[in-house]
Order: C-alpha cells, then sequence, then structure tokens
C-alpha cells in the first residue's frame, strides 16, 4: 500500500509576523481583566459549592448522647442495589436494638441516595463530600465510628417545603 | 363447578357460593376454611387451624346474603345455598375500620421488630387498611415482660388474639398464661413468677402470635424475616421427626420452625428441638478425602480414594466386616453401607449408637407428638435396615468388639468421640466416613468427608415407621459428598457394572428395590409430608 505524506506549507522562517496573533490573544486577556467570568476555581483554596442534592460519602447521625441513631432494622442492606452495607444488629445495655457491626464499603457505592430514603429513622444519610482520597484500599470501608464522626453536611434528597417534587 | 375432588366420597358436603364462585366442602367447614380451599385467604387472628376460635378479633368479617350484620368467616359454618362476599364495599369497609383499631394503639415498631416481614398486621393494613392513621392521641406503653425460657412478651405489639392463652390452655394443658386487665389496658401475663420457664413446648406461642408481641430471645435482631431462606426439613433432635423449616442465613442455620403435619406434628414442635439449631452449625469439619494410616496419611482427590478403596475391597473379599452406622444419617447411605459391606465379605455386626432421654414429653393436646426416648432421627431407619443399638444411654461405650477387629471396619457418621487412639488398629481395612474428624480415625486407612442431613437430600423413618424427606438448606464444605453417592459408587463398582445413583431420588428407588421394607415407595411419592412404610419392621418402641 502507498503512503501518502502531506506536506504542510509553512511560510518562510523570517518572513512572517506574530504580533496579530498576539495582540488578539491580549485583547482577550484584557476582556477578562476588566469582564471577569470565573470559569476557573482555585481548588482547593477556594471549595466549590455543592448543590443541595450532592450525594458523596455518608454520615451516620448521632443521639445527643452520642449514641447512633441507626436501629438496626435492615432496610438499607436490603434496599442498597450495590450490596455494599453490612449490618449485625443487636441490643445495648438499655434493651435498645443497635447496630452491632455498620460498614459502607464506599469503593463500591454508587451514591444512590437509597440508604437515605429507606432509613425509617432518619440515621444514615450520604452528605457533601467528595474528598475522600486515601492511601489504602481498606480505608474505603467505613466502620461505624467513621461513620459518625464525620461532620460534613448531609444531603437534601427533597425539599422539605415541597414534598411532592413539584 | 365441580367439588374439585377434595371431599371424601360419601361425607356429607354442602356447596355454597364464594365470590361468586361456587364451592363444594364437607360439612362443618367454617366460611374462612372455605374461602382458603376457593382461593380466597380472609385475614384472621384468633383463628389458628390447630386452635379453638373464639370469634373476638372481628377482621375475617365477611358478608353473607340474608344475614343482618356481617359474618365472623372463622366461625360461621358453611351452609348449602350460601351466598358469601368476601370482598364487597361492606365487609372491605368494616376489616379497614377494625384494622384502624388496631392500629390505635400498635406502635410503629417495625424497624426494630423481630416479626417485621412476616407480620399479619403489617400484611393486613398493607392489603386492605387505611393509608395514613388518623390518630392524634398518644399510643399506650407498655414496655416488655421477659416470660420465662425463650419467650419474650412486647405488650405494645399485642392484639389481644389469645392464641399464645389458648395454645397454653388446649395443646399444652399447662395454663400459665392469661389476659389481665380489660379494654386497651389488657395484656397478657403469666400466673407464677418461673412463666414459661420448664414448659416444653412453649416456643410454639412464639410462631403462633400473628405479630411480633412475643418473640424468641435466641433470635433476637439476629436475621430479618426477608434475609432466611428456608428449606423443608426433618427435625433431627429425637425419634419423632417433626417436620421443620431450616430458616437460613449466610449458610448457618439461623432458627428451625415447624411445618405443618397433620400425622406426625401438627403445626407444632418442642422445644428441645427447636435449640437444637446449633449443632447443625458445628464447625471443624472433614474436608478432603484423605487415604493412609497415621503419619502416612495424605489428602487423595475422590477418584484417587476411591479407585484405591475398591481396590482394597477388592483384595479383602470374604473377610469379617464390622459395621458402625449412625442414627443420624439417611436411610439411602445407611442401606448403600449396609449393602458395600454384604458385598465384601461376611457382615458380623452392623450397629449403631445413639443418646437417649429418660423419658417421653408428650404434647397433651396432640398426643401423636412427644420428645422421644431416642434422640437421633433415624433410628427406627436404622433398626430396619438391619442395624443394632450398642453402648450407653450417652451414646458411648459398646463398641470394644468393633475396636479390636481384625477383618474389614467400616464407620459412617459416629465420631468416635469416646473412643482411644488405638481404635480399629488391627484393623486388616479401615474406612472412616464422618462429617467431622476423630482421634480416633488416626488408623483409618481412608478418611471420607459426608455430608450431614442438613446439606444433603434424603430420607428419615420415625417412630411411627413414617419415611420423611428432607432437602438441603446449607452449602456442604469443601468436597464434602452426600454417603448415598459415596457408597453407591462403590457399590455399583463392586456389583460389577450396575448403575450408581446420581440423584437422591435414584438411591432411594435403588433402596426401594433392595429393601423389602420400602417396597412399593416412591420418592416423589412421598412428597413433603412422607408415607408410612409397607412392612414395619424391628420397631418395638424404644431401646
Ligand atoms: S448510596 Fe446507594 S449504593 Fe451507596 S450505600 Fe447507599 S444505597 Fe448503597
Ligand atoms: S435503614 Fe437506617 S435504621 Fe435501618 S439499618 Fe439502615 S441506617 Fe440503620
Ligand atoms: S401475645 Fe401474640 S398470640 Fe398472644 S394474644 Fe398477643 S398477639 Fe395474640
Ligand atoms: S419432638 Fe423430637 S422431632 Fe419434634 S421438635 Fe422435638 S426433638 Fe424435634
Amino acid at each position: 500500500m502507498a503512503i501518502s505524506v502531506k506536506v504542510m506549507k509553512r511560510p518562510e522562517a523570517g518572513r512572517t509576523s506574530y504580533m496579530r496573533a498576539t495582540l488578539k490573544g491580549m485583547s482577550l486577556t484584557f476582556k477578562h481583566l476588566v469582564r471577569p467570568q470565573a470559569a476557573t476555581l482555585e481548588y482547593p483554596e477556594e471549595q466549590p459549592d455543592l448543590h443541595p442534592r450532592w450525594r458523596g460519602t455518608h454520615r451516620m447521625e448521632v443521639h445527643a448522647d452520642g449514641r447512633p441513631k441507626c436501629v438496626a432494622c435492615g432496610l438499607c442492606p436490603t434496599v442498597c442495589p450495590a450490596n455494599c452495607i453490612r449490618l449485625v444488629g443487636g441490643e445495648d445495655d438499655q434493651g435498645v436494638r443497635y447496630p452491632i457491626v455498620y460498614e459502607i464499603d464506599e469503593f463500591r457505592c454508587i451514591f444512590c441516595g437509597m440508604c437515605q430514603e429507606v432509613c425509617p429513622v432518619e440515621a444514615i444519610h450520604v452528605g457533601h463530600h467528595f474528598e475522600n482520597a486515601e492511601y489504602e484500599r481498606d480505608r474505603f470501608v467505613y466502620d461505624l465510628d467513621r461513620l459518625m464522626d464525620q461532620d460534613h453536611s448531609t444531603t437534601l434528597l427533597w425539599d422539605p417545603s415541597d414534598r411532592r417534587s413539584e | 363447578m365441580p367439588d374439585n375432588g377434595r371431599s371424601p366420597a360419601g361425607a356429607a358436603t354442602v356447596t355454597l357460593t364464594i365470590d361468586d364462585r361456587e364451592v363444594t366442602v364437607p360439612k362443618g367447614t367454617s366460611l374462612l376454611e372455605a374461602a382458603a380451599l376457593q382461593g380466597t385467604a380472609l385475614p384472621h387472628y384468633c383463628y389458628h387451624p390447630g386452635l379453638s376460635a373464639p370469634a373476638q378479633c372481628r377482621i375475617c368479617l365477611v358478608e353473607v346474603e340474608g344475614a343482618p350484620k356481617l359474618q365472623p368467616s372463622c366461625v360461621t359454618m358453611a351452609q348449602d345455598g350460601q351466598v358469601v362476599k368476601t370482598d364487597s364495599p361492606e365487609a372491605l369497609k368494616m376489616r379497614k375500620g377494625v384494622l384502624e383499631f388496631y392500629l390505635v394503639n400498635h406502635p410503629l415498631d417495625c424497624p426494630i421488630c423481630d416479626m417485621s416481614g412476616e407480620c399479619k398486621l403489617q400484611d393486613y393494613v398493607f392489603a386492605e387498611g387505611r393509608e395514613h392513621g388518623r390518630g392524634r392521641e398518644p399510643k399506650r406503653v407498655f414496655g416488655r415482660d421477659d416470660f420465662g425460657g425463650d419467650v419474650l412478651y412486647y405488650g405494645d405489639r399485642c392484639v389481644m388474639c389469645t392464641r399464645c392463652v389458648r395454645f397454653m390452655d388446649e395443646v399444652a394443658r399447662d395454663s400459665r398464661l392469661t389476659v389481665v386487665e380489660r379494654g386497651s389496658r389488657a395484656v397478657i401475663d403469666t400466673f407464677f413468677d418461673e412463666g414459661l420457664e420448664g414448659a416444653s413446648f412453649a416456643g410454639n406461642v412464639v410462631d403462633i402470635c400473628p405479630v411480633g408481641a412475643l418473640v424468641s430471645k435466641d433470635f433476637l435482631h439476629k436475621a430479618r424475616a426477608w434475609d432466611l431462606d428456608s428449606t423443608p426439613s426433618v427435625c433431627p433432635g429425637c425419634s419423632q421427626g417433626c417436620n421443620i423449616e431450616l430458616h437460613t442465613r449466610d449458610n448457618l442455620v439461623q432458627r428451625l420452625k415447624p411445618r405443618e403435619n397433620a400425622e406426625v406434628n401438627g403445626h407444632w414442635m418442642c422445644d428441645f428441638g427447636r435449640a437444637n439449631y446449633e449443632g447443625l452449625n458445628r464447625g471443624g469439619r472433614l474436608e478432603a478425602p484423605a487415604a493412609g494410616r497415621g503419619a502416612k496419611r495424605r489428602p487423595a482427590g475422590w477418584d484417587e480414594a476411591l479407585g484405591q478403596l475398591f481396590a482394597r475391597l477388592q483384595a479383602a473379599a470374604g473377610a469379617d466386616v464390622k459395621i458402625v452406622g449412625s442414627a443420624e444419617w439417611s436411610c439411602e447411605g445407611l442401606a448403600a453401607l449396609a449393602a458395600v459391606g454384604a458385598e465384601t465379605g461376611e457382615v458380623s455386626a452392623r450397629v449403631f449408637r445413639s443418646r437417649c432421654a429418660a423419658d417421653e414429653d408428650r404434647l397433651p393436646g396432640f398426643p401423636a407428638l412427644a420428645r422421644r426416648r431416642d434422640l437421633a432421627p433415624n433410628v427406627d431407619g436404622a433398626r430396619t435396615l438391619g442395624f443394632s443399638r450398642v453402648g450407653g444411654e450417652d451414646a458411648a461405650g459398646g463398641l470394644e468388639e468393633v475396636a479390636a477387629h481384625d477383618g474389614v471396619l467400616f464407620v459412617l457418621g459416629d465420631d468416635l468421640a469416646d473412643q482411644e487412639a488405638a481404635f480399629g488398629e488391627a484393623a486388616s481395612l479401615f474406612v472412616y466416613m464422618g462429617a467431622h474428624g476423630s482421634e480416633a480415625a488416626a488408623n483409618a486407612d481412608f478418611v471420607l468427608p459426608v455430608t450431614t442431613f442438613a446439606e444433603q437430600e434424603g430420607t428419615f423413618v420415625n417412630v411411627q415407621q413414617r419415611v420423611q424427606r428432607f432437602w438441603p438448606g446449607l452449602r456442604a464444605p469443601g468436597e464434602a459428598r452426600p454417603a448415598w453417592l459415596v457408597l453407591g459408587a462403590l457399590l455399583a463398582a463392586l456389583r460389577g457394572g450396575e448403575a450408581a445413583p446420581a440423584s437422591a431420588a435414584a438411591a432411594f428407588s435403588w433402596l426401594a428395590g433392595e429393601r423389602a421394607a420400602f417396597a412399593g415407595l416412591s420418592y416423589e411419592g412421598l412428597g413433603a409430608e412422607g408415607a408410612p412404610l409397607a412392612a414395619p419392621a424391628g420397631g418395638n418402641g424404644a431401646a
């Protein structure tokens, strides 16, 4: 098969000026100086404004006395489409049902938010959080303590003033 | 319309119309049962097929043409020419109203309630109840009460159906529960401090409670109902062989529940059997076949192990054979073991050992059911197949002759827990087949892992000489195989060219052809409820 080679025609060296292109570029820069269009965010100094429905890593709500709100009902592991919640229920010293083990594998999670939606006691929430890089894979399985320690704001899955999403 | 062939010929029947469909039922059938026969499940709390019907829960109301008011279907008897409407607007409205009353005080406890997912209040409200409650008043709060034994009572959840009270009165005939107070303050309570402690059938009140008011302490918060897989099985606790369901999750048995069988256990089972499930989850299992004695033992694949064993059995032809079986293994496995022994040489002993209780524990309201003296499920099967019982009531001892035997020795399913490491030292060939390893198996030439009854299909024979099937609820560990599969293959090879059974059904039909007692029975025909043995043999009660 013949190989076709296309030779670009370039102006001879010394016979062209880049002045026009440079000025064109500079005029754009000056335009931004006068009328700034913020396309670039100075991350991480500047943090993005997350949408109220942004769904990031989870957070477990706690009672005033520090106990997790979860009652180990088993609905979130049942509904989770990624099957990434592990729950072992039990009873604490006050006879209250609570999760002995509650783990979410954030690697397998698809951040659908169904766990938050199904939770009857508003315990588990997805949240406004996205900086979750780790040095080790194991660290992506968040246990109960870690989920309770997370302190970012939680996702609003629906607008309380518009319960029917109209 | 035809009567679906359900009513026995000659018996008096009545024909009525339920929801525009004609149905013929035996005289004396209640409307609720007639509707069930016709395919309409009516809601009910106080009615239970094993108990009397006080018609107090008012949730089974149906419209009967000509009657001035709605009728409770559990106590209204079907009559000729009756026209019944179970889903007329009037009946639905009434049932919806009754359900709303139940929810006046019932807590919204479902997330923390063990009954959630199998609760009749959930089901009925979901099917026929109001979408939203209208109650504004605070609900009553009782908290929970320890009833003793394995039973815990959550008073707030109780719907006052009194099934539990009637079970203790009518079936256990040991009145330990009663209703105290009246109206919305009514609760179930025990008469004395010991409550249900020591009552040996009390676990059944947990099963019959239609809501989560009575729950099992052992199962508390352990698993959600919808996470459990259910497998029909037979209780391994005693020779009564109650029909049960294995409820499993994560390849572990989580609880046992009775399965209805009018001939054997009705709707019930005993607490001893119920508590036995932990034995089924015992770890430390044999997982791979091994060949060689003592220090020379090394792992072998099934093909290799069986090939070698076959050659050794052929070489040992005509030898004196002693067999130790187990009353916890299926009839098919035991029969194949006996046949392999007979094929090898002269069988001079066929024995098993099993534990015995001091006495029977009968359920007075259902006398066919008792926790029997023999605490193994297949004692009668083993006897029928020619095994005889040795050793003490604690399933120890009795194997002195076998231990010192110098011919061929087979052990199936007996852990030999009480035996010395020198067991079988003199045997020319010693085959150990079991679920768990044993120190006394050190001299075995072959150690073959076999499955327990919970991991395989098969049959047991109970104390009534009834053959009953069970199904696998657990995955077998490692390479373990059912005993009938291993021994069936050996037997086929020994007999030269016979086809080895490839399924439990084939193993059973082999058994039915081989043993007169099982003749005429078909595996399919046994179904889920079993069938009596053709010729009761060797069954002269407890040993
Ligand atoms: S967000 Fe979705 S995928 Fe992630 S844990 Fe919740 S239910 Fe599972
Ligand atoms: S749904 Fe809520 S209460 Fe139920 S197990 Fe999940 S976090 Fe716990
Ligand atoms: S405890 Fe259960 S079975 Fe007993 S009356 Fe209450 S709801 Fe019925
Ligand atoms: S009576 Fe026997 S077979 Fe029935 S549940 Fe009790 S132990 Fe099991």
